[in-house]
């Protein structure tokens, strides 16, 4: 039996350290929020997938803007009770006849 | 007209009252944009031509409304939110500093400090970037109504969007909220 040598484990490129300000980054800084929202042509979505995959900074940032989002839409908002509400409906026929 | 405007109020006076909240900070606010949000629905109600919905006419007389009232008290005049300010300049602030990691948003807001610090971070915003984040991102409105609300294209609120968001992320990032510190509070 030929013994087959193991797969040679997927190189992944070097995370170097880059600017931010650099083209490619900002370039994709831009499209962030559309990707997120799934607003993003396919071809522009799987530039951004391998843009993702070769730098761990975008990664992160894009995580990081997907949690602040999903804290936005999960933030509670406080409710009137319902005396409040007919407080404020009386003081707008109120001013409504005044005015 | 009396039955009529009873019904709307009834309809959407949470609805309002919510995004008052959301848009002004603090109960009291809230309230007087919201009486006079209803007030000039009620006067206006014979123009309503019914070409929008009910909810996104309402939408639009309150967020006109808030900027009156804002201009009124005569705040620091608006700044425009660029892009480039919003790049990290260090590692440490590509990742959110705040306890969220493993937990549902809902289980995350728990955590009176963080909920704090969002809502300080949507407050620091510039009027018209915070009314796009809270009807899009907290309202649920889709891009197209924001625009109907706002009198902008849907380009121009996805614009707003993204800078609010950033500015938003930033502003959670920076604030170095220790790790392990989201002991559940439901207060």
């Amino acid at each position: 039996m030929v013994k087959r040598a193991a797969p040679k484990p997927r190189r992944r490129p070097a995370a170097t350290p880059h600017q931010h300000e650099a083209g490619r980054c900002l370039g994709i800084l831009r499209e962030l929020s559309d990707f997120i929202d799934d607003e993003l042509p396919n071809d522009i979505c799987l530039q951004i997938r391998r843009h993702l995959g070769d730098c761990p900074h975008c990664e992160e940032f894009v995580a990081s803007l997907r949690q602040t989002v999903s804290l936005c839409r999960g933030n509670p908002a406080p409710a009137l009770s319902a005396n409040e509400r007919a407080l404020m409906r009386e003081k707008i026929l109120n001013a409504a006849r005044s005015r | 007209m009396r039955d009529r405007f009873d019904t709307l109020y009834k309809d959407h006076v949470d609805l309002m009252y919510r995004y008052a909240n959301r848009l002004c900070g603090e109960a009291e606010a809230a309230k007087d944009l919201v009486q006079e949000t209803f007030l000039n629905a009620y006067r206006g109600f014979n123009r309503f031509r019914g070409d929008a919905q009910v909810s996104t006419w309402l939408y639009a007389i309150a967020s006109r409304a808030c900027l009156r009232m804002r201009r009124k008290r005569k705040g620091a005049p608006e700044r425009e939110l660029s892009l480039e300010e919003f790049i990290p300049s260090s590692e440490g602030e590509f990742h959110l500093q705040i306890p969220v990691e493993g937990l549902s948003p809902e289980e995350a807001l728990q955590n009176k400090e963080l909920r704090q610090a969002l809502n300080a971070a949507i407050d620091k915003l510039p009027k018209k970037y915070k009314m796009v984040l809270v009807l899009r991102d907290m309202e649920d409105l889709s891009a197209k109504e924001v625009g109907t609300v706002m009198g902008l294209s849907e380009r121009a609120v996805k614009s707003r969007l993204h800078r609010a968001r950033l500015f938003v992320r930033r502003e959670l990032s920076a604030r170095g909220h220790a790790e392990g510190n989201h002991e559940p509070d439901h207060g």
